[in-house]
């Protein structure tokens, strides 16, 4: 076959499994294929062997095949993961359960504590220690691992994780606690929690390799059966695993910590909103993904994304939730999208999710006997979505439902149908406008200055009127919003970060020390590469700094200038830190500079798409016009809208506001005084009016 | 919108929400840019915001006993000042509790006034515990203290900054009576981002929705809070409950509490006379104690402005220890809170034991350590409040090792990084290996920790619960008390409740042990 590609992402949802296929021929021409089937609880690998079925997808013309799974962040929540055993340090078993003590339901006596993940006749020790420069203080005895292990079998015990005070300065205990249980347990489910993290905290690492052996064995048995169905039925590459870091990592190292998988799903849209904004020239992003339960938002700086190792799962408000200490790309997620319940508080006051109605009995307008009103359920009402095309046509919209679910919530708060559904949207809106300034204004960050990609099923439906509440000058909505996570899986390189506490004073002399820091976890991530048949030329770096003032506790990354760190360069350094620091937080101090550790960004390019751009057609967009309908903007009044039909919408096209744009994925609301225009990809970009 | 239409109820909910996310956002700076691990760790932090007139509006997470604490300072404020003499670009500051400062002088409290278009529309506050505002022992709370002035410096509800510039004097007067300047430099500059930060933010919100639009947001705010404390109130049964409760030193202190359907009246009077021990708590301290158990009893929900509170009313006797007067110190007054929220939560337990979890802990457990880092020879204080056990409930066992119940968003000092930043070791860390609280439900477990010390150190700390042990409910078993002991490489050992500057050298060790929670029902 001559040079035509194929390249495949599959994404599993809790709902359904996504595919976006990408045929590029031998002149650069590409056709996009996409579908969509059930995701197949326990069975998930099935479902994407069924979705490509359905997508008419010959595995064995596949080059290149991206693949994302909920399987481990699922198999957490709904602690559906393995009996764990933990080996820690001596004096420090119930680190686990003690955890950090706070309490943020903090007026709420009948508080419950989350519960830890092994219970403490599971949770054993051995001597050992080392001190915080990573010197051994006393030696590791294993002479008890014997009955340890033996123990933890008679338990039923499926997977162990250890980890000791200080590995992350000196992991030499934990390696050979690690290769000992090799030997005493061949073939038992093991991990270290160096593997996973070099930075300091017992409590966070403790937990990080607990929960990454939790799911572990159940990540693995996906992940082999999945190889084993691609290959099956043709396939003759290895599929590339989406990671939390908005990379993708091969199947073999993934299976070995699948913990890294938690947060894939969001990752690889954020990572095509910053891939998308390189392709139309805007580096700097707001990236909003609504989907059915949540809207996850990100802020793309400068075309970089940020990625952290803060990550937490059922922590809110009101519980201290666990902690997962894996580079997970900076985001924030609310319960609020197309499916979260509007519901009127004991006090009179209207609320929009959490909860959501999910798939089933979905929103009241699904006809499945869901009678709580939705987001969904007012943008009906207010017919910003046609009900002759809800979800594409495949649903009929049951307008009963809906509009004595909108009826009930007004009788609550004593305002008409029209009033209520109107709140629904704006508090919703609201919600979404405080989670995206946590990502802009509280890191010091003016939302002027960024252009708000929206996508996911419900993205382009209330980005208008949030860029407008931001003050946000423009929004774009990408071809394919509704499985944009797909796309954004196809543009990712091979990437990792390795982040690594070591404290040094920002001061002369210093220099030498975090160079070498930074060159061995170089050849480090180099070496792991080409383990994976990746030509170590070809691998790039980007190196971060976390520095803050001496006796502060919390960093302030850096990224640095290319080029060796010398001491001659670290007064270039610091002042990179200072003016980081006083743009997030309004003020600077003379005062001592710190390193607190690294943090490396490994990556490689693995054949991602390249986008041909499309020659334009004529302007008028009258070709694409479909009906109109009078629709309801909420804050900005009802209005004669035009209603395109968004597939028949081509390059160059330009229309203005007040328009709905009908896709089968999705709705785009263009509200009065913005105009909009398609670009040469077939994205749609909207202007906002004074 | 028509300026004359009443403001509908969802721009209400936009405005609140607002308000509430900006004071999360100043607890969110103020976390990431303190210099104190007391604040930035331990979180012993409050921000909120109030209206123009010092009416709590929203606060921001962090501990609950300081929710109360900034509309108290505010209104002081504006006493003293007048609100004439208040004008835009100032900002105030104040730790001393007869000057609105409510706590103890380590305790800073900075405001700032916010004003639009020339009127005064809030406030935007915060309060912190520095670790050195001088005084007689470093750390600054002493146990030997008689009169405050040996607690430190006092800041008496002064400008910090005016006509928008800093005034250089005080920042160096400051600096000068701390030990640790750097320290109160920078936490005081954290404290100032947070306040400037959610000034912004409301700034911004006023502009978009219009004055009027926000001050009927307020009081609609106001309402809620009234309402939801209303409502919580008749669920409660009606009647006098009394209490009388012995303390570690021998004290008898009283309270009577009486519900009605439409009042929740905490009478404290008949107390104990003020101490030359700094054990005593301002009026506004003990005001904190009796809203805490009536928040928690009406309305548990993170949901508090000054409408929340409007339905309590508290007696209090001047001269007493719940109403210090005169130069009486306060440097472990939150002892003292803690003990009496403790004993009004056993009041109103005996009466609802359905309602209320049997006895904690219930003792901050401050540790300090100030010394010499035998590595790099930089000078530290270590203030760590300790975990222990909460009480067993009608349906369930007690919690294991969480903070009192005057904390909240407080965090535990990971040991890797006590051993990196102070250089000692910790020796142990682990539950308490004892099985007093038994009951029906057991009471959770306490804490043990064990600090070797590497370097020379002086250790103070106060530990109340340390005879009276921990309360049972429903014939559950008491739940032991709390205490720590100076073990040296020779073996003797002294155990402890209160200390002030015990000199430590290398090799001894500090062995804390806090309670388990009370049981709840017949074991």
């Amino acid at each position: 076959m001559a040079s035509s590609t194929t390249r495949v992402a599959t994404d599993v949802g809790g709902t359904f499994t996504d595919l976006v296929c990408f045929e590029t021929d031998e002149n650069g021409a590409s056709t996009v294929r996409t579908a969509k089937s059930d995701t197949t609880p326990p069975d998930f690998e099935q479902g994407v062997l069924n979705v490509l079925e359905k997508g008419n997808v010959d595995p064995g013309n596949v080059n290149f095949l991206a693949h994302g799974t909920t399987v481990v962040i699922n198999a957490l929540t709904e602690r559906k993961g393995v009996k764990v055993g933990l080996i820690t340090t001596e004096g420090f078993r119930d680190i686990l359960e003690i955890a950090r003590g706070n309490r943020p339901d903090f007026f709420n006596l009948h508080y419950k504590k989350p519960e830890p993940f092994v219970p403490r006749y599971l949770r054993r020790e051995l001597p050992g220690r080392m001190t915080y420069r990573g010197e051994e203080m006393t030696p590791l005895d294993l002479s008890g691992l014997p009955g340890i292990l033996e123990g933890f079998k008679a338990e039923g015990v499926e997977a162990v994780a250890v980890c000791f005070i200080h590995s992350y300065a000196n992991p030499s205990h934990e390696q050979a606690t690690l290769a000992e249980i090799e030997k005493l347990w061949p073939g038992v489910s093991a991990v270290s929690s160096h593997q996973i993290t070099r930075e300091w905290r017992e409590y966070e690492r403790t937990n990080t390799a607990v929960l990454s052996a939790y799911v572990q064995p159940i990540a693995e048995r996906y992940l082999s059966r999945l190889n084993d169905g691609l290959a099956s039925r043709g396939f003759n590459g290895s599929p590339y695993i989406m990671q939390s870091n908005c990379g993708v990592d091969s199947l073999e190292s993934v299976s070995r910590i699948p913990i890294t998988m938690v947060e894939s799903g969001p990752a690889s849209g954020f990572w095509g909103a910053a891939e998308l904004g390189k392709l139309i020239d805007e580096p700097n992003i707001l990236a909003l993904d609504i989907g059915g339960t949540t809207a996850k938002c990100s802020l793309i700086e400068n075309g970089q994304i940020k990625i952290m190792t803060d990550y937490w799962i059922e922590k809110d408000r009101t519980s201290a939730g666990y902690p997962i200490m894996v580079p997970v790309v900076d985001l924030v997620e609310i319960g609020n999208g197309g499916g979260s319940i509007a519901w009127v508080d004991d006090f009179g006051k209207l609320h929009v999710g959490p909860q959501s109605a999910g798939a089933l009995p979905g929103p009241a307008a699904y006809g499945k006997g869901g009678k709580e009103a939705t987001t969904t359920d007012a943008n009906l009402y207010l017919r910003r979505i046609n009900k002759n095309y809800f979800c594409g046509g495949e649903i009929d919209a049951d307008m009963d439902a809906a509009n004595s679910a909108i009826s009930s919530v007004a009788g609550k708060l004593g305002v008409s149908e029209q009033e209520a559904a109107r709140g629904i949207v704006r508090i919703a809106n609201n919600n979404m406008v405080n989670a995206l300034k946590l990502v802009s204004l509280n890191r010091g960050f003016d939302p002027r200055d960024f252009t708000l990609v929206a996508f996911g099923g419900g993205g382009a439906m209330h980005a208008v009127a949030l860029a407008a509440e931001l003050g946000v000058k423009k929004v774009v909505v990408p071809a394919g919003a509704s499985v944009f996570s797909a796309w954004g899986m196809m543009m990712s390189d091979l990437r990792r970060d390795f982040f690594v506490t070591r404290l040094a004073d920002l001061a002369e002399g210093a220099a030498k020390g975090i160079e070498a820091l930074f060159a061995e976890t170089e050849d480090q991530a180099r070496a792991q590469f080409e383990a994976e048949g990746i030509d170590p030329t070809k691998v790039s770096f980007l190196r971060f700094g976390k520095f803050r003032y001496q006796n502060q506790e919390h960093t302030t990354e850096v990224l640095l200038p290319d080029g060796a760190v010398s001491d001659a360069r670290l007064a270039e350094i610091e002042a990179l830190f200072h003016e980081t620091y006083e743009r997030e937080y309004t003020y600077r101090l003379d005062a001592p500079v710190e390193m607190v550790g690294i943090h490396l960004v490994a990556s490689a390019e693995v054949g991602k798409l390249t986008m041909a751009a499309q020659p334009f057609g004529e302007a008028d967009a009258g070709a694409a016009q479909k009906a109109t309908r009078v629709v309801d903007y909420a804050l900005d009044g009802e209005h004669e809208s035009i209603i395109y039909d968004g597939p028949s919408l081509k390059p160059g096209m330009e229309f203005a506001g007040p328009a709905i744009v009908e896709d089968p994925g999705t709705t785009i609301v263009v509200n009065p005084r913005s105009s909009a225009r398609v670009d040469a990809y077939g994205n749609v970009h909207i202007e906002l009016g004074e | 919108m028509d300026d004359a239409a009443e403001i509908d109820p969802f721009t209400a909910s936009v405005i609140q929400a607002s308000l509430v996310a900006a004071a999360d956002e100043m607890f969110a700076v103020l976390r990431k840019t303190a210099m104190s691990p007391i604040i930035y760790e331990v979180l012993d932090v409050g921000t909120g915001v109030t209206d123009g007139d010092g009416n709590l509006v929203s606060s921001g997470a962090g501990i609950p006993t300081f929710v109360g604490v900034l509309d108290k300072a505010v209104q002081r404020i504006i006493d003293i000042h007048g609100s004439d003499a208040i004008r835009p670009g100032d900002m105030f500051i104040t730790n001393d509790p007869y000057y609105g400062g409510v706590t103890h002088l380590n305790d800073v409290v900075i405001a700032l006034p916010v004003f639009v278009d020339g009127s005064l529309l809030a406030w935007t506050a915060s309060i912190a515990h520095w670790n050195d505002v001088g005084g007689r022992v470093a750390g600054s709370m002493s146990t030997e203290a008689t009169e405050i002035f040996q607690e430190g410096l006092r800041l008496p509800a002064i400008k910090l900054f005016e006509d928008g510039e800093a005034v250089r004097p005080v920042f160096e007067i400051i600096a000068t009576n701390s030990r640790l300047p750097e320290f109160a430099n920078g936490d005081l500059w954290a404290q100032v981002a947070a306040s400037r930060i959610a000034e912004k933010r409301i700034g911004h919100l006023v502009q978009v929705h219009g004055e009027k639009a926000y001050r009927s947001a307020l009081s609609a705010l106001f309402n809620e809070g009234q309402r939801r404390g209303l409502a919580g109130l008749k669920t409660l049964p009606e009647g006098t409950f009394s209490i009388e409760e012995e303390q570690d030193d021998g004290a008898l202190w009283r309270a009577s509490i009486t519900i009605s359907k439409d009042r929740f009246t905490v009478d404290l009077r008949g107390n104990p006379k003020v101490r030359d021990e700094p054990y005593n708590t301002s009026r506004d301290g003990a005001v904190i104690s009796a809203q805490m158990i009536f928040k928690a009893l009406t309305d548990p929900t993170l949901f508090a402005n000054a409408g929340s509170f409007r339905a309590l009313e508290v007696l209090t006797e001047p001269g007493t220890v719940f109403h210090a007067t005169g130069t009486a110190p306060h440097g472990y007054y939150f002892e003292t809170r803690i003990r009496l929220y403790d004993m009004l939560w056993q009041c109103l337990a005996r009466a609802m034991p359905e309602r209320l979890p049997a006895g904690s802990f219930a003792s901050i457990c401050g540790t300090v350590l100030a010394g010499e880092h035998p590595d790099t020879g930089r000078r530290y204080t270590m203030v760590e409040p300790q975990m222990g056990g909460w009480g067993a409930t009608a349906e369930r066992d007690g919690l294991d090792a969480m903070y009192s119940c005057s904390h909240g968003e407080t965090y535990n000092c990971p040991v890797e990084i006590a051993e990196a930043r102070y250089g000692l070791e910790v020796g142990y860390k682990s539950l308490r290996d004892s099985d007093e609280g038994k009951g029906q439900h057991s009471g959770g477990k306490g804490l043990s920790v064990c600090y070797r010390m590497r370097g020379n150190a002086l250790l103070s700390a106060g530990y109340s619960r340390n005879r009276v042990p921990v309360w049972g409910l429903e014939g559950g078993e008491n739940g032991g008390t709390n205490g720590f002991a100076v073990q040296h490489p020779d073996g003797t050992r002294e155990d402890r409740a209160f200390a002030s500057g015990v000199a430590l050298k290398p090799g001894d060790e500090v062995l804390i042990d806090t309670a388990n929670g009370g049981g709840w029902g017949k074991p």
